[in-house]
């Protein structure tokens, strides 16, 4: 046994350093991307005049008010609750939509399938600043312009072709077996989507979810561009609201970013494993 | 009652693509266990979709039990499927995998847990009913797949090539418990697949497709003992029956070639003189090839010389594969005592009644005067001796 314990991995002391290598490049990534928000939060709870004191201090007192002071005096209830309206809304129909346009290209052989998958495709690949003046007209013309509605369907405009190429690959991934079992099983094709493409798709759709959700969250060109009314702000406008010509209130801005930031740690700690899973779809059998 | 009648059944893909299943004949009797065997691409996988209504028909007529459903979805041809894959839905637990078609068809919750429990019963899967598929054995799974089918209580159960994922000893096992459980039931069934020992040994009746064509259908022995074509005498049968290029004489009754010379003693006269001076292919299974003459024991026999090419001891026989003078090869499957080597001439015997004639150009197998249970209670008797 001892002798086959051997063969099976390297020796124990450049397992070690192996090991130590390895924990050693970790922890300078982790200080690398993990500073700057530890610093961020340090800064949420220090007044601006502090922090332009000293950039690097330990708050001292932990000014929590500030956190009030924002969500109260500053409105970011309202920003808040303007992000979290037009994002869930965006988000949730990205994703249906997106599921059942993925289900369909990936399953059903019709004319112009792959065409449609071909528009779809190139959509990606351009950036999408260019439809930002197209977009307000259209806006203004059905006077969805300073709307959270015109903004939620910018949005799902946007994240909708990435979605359906995501799920797209996945969805083609199922066997075809199972739709064949489900259908003499008694299922109609609406129902083998139901209960068998969107719970087996789980993982690639939980993907799609968290992506569009922290991409459509912090999104910040086109919101400034489409809403003017402050009481329609969303988080991004609301936290530029902080910087004036002038003068810049970097406390605010800190607890108004790490305000923003909550929610999407929230739901990344939710969906990690699955957007894990979905990322890493079909990269071992 | 659930027959399955194919009539003159076609399947075409795209306009004007290729016809990969053509005019397929097949009555599938109440009760039978019926095989569709062949090789990959024969048709016969598509075939088994178009009767599970997987697959449009594009002409002919599929009727079960009296009743057309070329048109019929799936869900209403009252059939259930077993998959090569097993297809079980990977985020239900077993119990829901086997529950699922009976959801689907409004039964009440206590009839549902009552089939569940009574398959799960008989398949020994009552242990297995809260695991996930992911949590399972081949084997299991495939049980799981079987029981998922058995828990409907169809009129016909088809099966696409089911064992092919399992390993050889678990094929046994499940073959033995789908055979099992067709007795038990009582159903009729459409088995597919491409081995030839799950057909001869599962089979009620066997249809041997080529080509999208049928080649032959009849009781598994009887299509081993008068295959209808060289195709069928080939695919039946390991190795595959020898087939040899002779000229016929029909005054002599002899069929011979440089390298081969055998008497023909199935034919009628007539038969025999109707390919009289013509080129006729002869066939000889493998194992009715010996080394010794004296195992004749007085009977007409032929003989075929060539060199060996290879020997491969197989422990309970050995295979000889021998290079005829007059060019091709033929494999003897001989006693394992046979000691033989490589580049040595050899001459090799076989029973004038082991000899199968087919027609040179058509591949059709030239009838004897024996035929049916004469043919196999014959053939059966040389094996013995």
């Amino acid at each position: 046994m001892a002798t086959i314990a051997a063969r099976e991995g390297p020796a124990p002391l450049p397992r070690l350093f192996g090991r130590g290598m390895l924990a050693l490049v970790l922890g300078v990534y982790t200080v690398y991307t993990l500073g700057p928000f530890l610093w961020l939060a340090t800064m949420s709870v220090r007044t601006t005049a502090e922090i332009s004191a000293d950039h690097y201090a330990w708050p001292k007192p932990f000014h929590w008010e500030q956190f009030r002071s924002a969500w109260v005096d500053s409105d970011f209830a309202t920003y808040f609750w303007n992000s979290t309206l037009v994002v869930v809304g965006a988000v949730a129909v990205v994703t249906l939509i997106g599921a059942g346009a993925a289900h369909a290209l990936a399953r059903y052989r019709f004319r112009g399938n792959r065409l449609i998958y071909g528009i779809l495709f190139s959509s990606i690949i351009f950036p999408p600043q260019i439809t930002l003046i197209s977009l307000y007209q259209i806006l203004v013309d059905y006077n969805l312009y300073n709307s959270l509605l015109g903004l939620s369907l910018v949005y799902i405009s946007l994240q909708l072709p990435l979605t359906v190429y995501l799920l797209e690959g996945f969805f083609a991934r199922i066997p075809q077996d199972l739709f064949d079992a489900a259908k003499i099983d008694g299922y109609g094709d609406l129902e083998i989507f139901w209960r068998i493409v969107l719970p087996v798709g789980m993982p690639a759709i939980a993907t799609t979810l968290i992506l569009n959700f922290i991409q459509l969250w912090n999104e910040f060109l086109f919101a400034v561009v489409l809403i003017t009314d402050p009481d329609k702000r969303t988080l991004p406008i609301g936290i530029r609201a902080f910087m004036g010509d002038h003068f810049q209130d970097i406390g605010m801005i800190a607890t108004g970013v790490m305000i923003s930031v909550i929610p999407v740690i929230i739901a990344y700690v939710f969906f990690s494993e699955k957007l894990i899973r979905g990322m890493t779809a079909g990269a071992i059998k | 009652m659930a027959v399955v009648k194919l009539d003159r059944i076609v399947k075409r893909y795209g306009g004007g693509g290729p016809t990969v299943v053509e005019n397929v004949d097949l009555t599938v009797n109440d009760g039978e266990f019926m095989v569709l065997l062949g090789p990959s691409g024969c048709g016969k996988s598509t075939t088994l979709r178009m009767i599970a209504g997987l697959e449009t028909i594009s002409g002919g007529t599929l009727s079960i039990d009296g009743r057309v459903v070329n048109d019929v979805p799936a869900k209403d041809r009252d059939i259930a499927m077993v998959f090569q894959s097993y297809a079980l839905y990977p985020h239900m637990s077993v119990a829901e995998n086997l529950a699922f078609g009976l959801r689907r068809r409004s039964l009440p919750g206590a009839e549902i847990d009552r089939r569940v429990a009574q398959v799960a019963d008989i398949l020994g899967l009552a242990p297995l009913l809260a695991r996930r598929p992911s949590a399972l054995s081949g084997g299991q799974r495939q049980r799981v797949a079987l029981g998922r089918a058995m828990v409907r209580e169809p009129q016909v159960f088809l099966f696409d090539e089911p064992l092919s994922n399992l390993d050889a000893a678990l094929r046994v096992n499940t073959r033995s418990e789908i055979i099992k459980q067709h007795h038990r039931l009582g159903s009729t069934m459409i088995y597919v697949t491409h081995d030839q020992v799950e057909a001869m040994t599962m089979g009620t009746r066997i249809c041997v497709m080529n080509a999208g064509r049928v080649a032959q259908i009849g009781a598994p022995l009887d299509v081993y003992w008068q295959p209808a074509n060289t195709f069928v005498a080939r695919f039946l049968g390991s190795p595959p029956m020898n087939l040899m290029a002779a000229s016929l004489a029909a005054e002599s009754r002899r069929a011979a070639s440089p390298a081969l010379d055998a008497p023909l003693s199935r034919w009628t006269d007539a038969v025999l003189g109707s390919y009289d001076g013509r080129t006729v292919t002869l066939g000889v299974r493998a194992e009715d090839m010996m080394i010794d003459a004296a195992a004749m024991e007085g009977q007409p026999y032929g003989t075929v010389r060539g060199r060996t090419i290879a020997v491969e001891p197989l422990g309970a026989e050995t295979l000889l594969l021998v290079e005829l003078e007059s060019g091709g090869e033929i494999t003897a499957r001989l006693p394992r005592h046979v000691v033989a080597a490589p580049e040595q001439k050899v001459e090799l015997f076989f029973r004038a009644d082991a000899a199968y004639l087919f027609d040179a150009n058509s591949g059709n197998a030239i009838a004897s005067h024996e035929s049916g249970a004469a043919a196999i209670r014959a053939a059966v008797q040389r094996r013995t001796h």
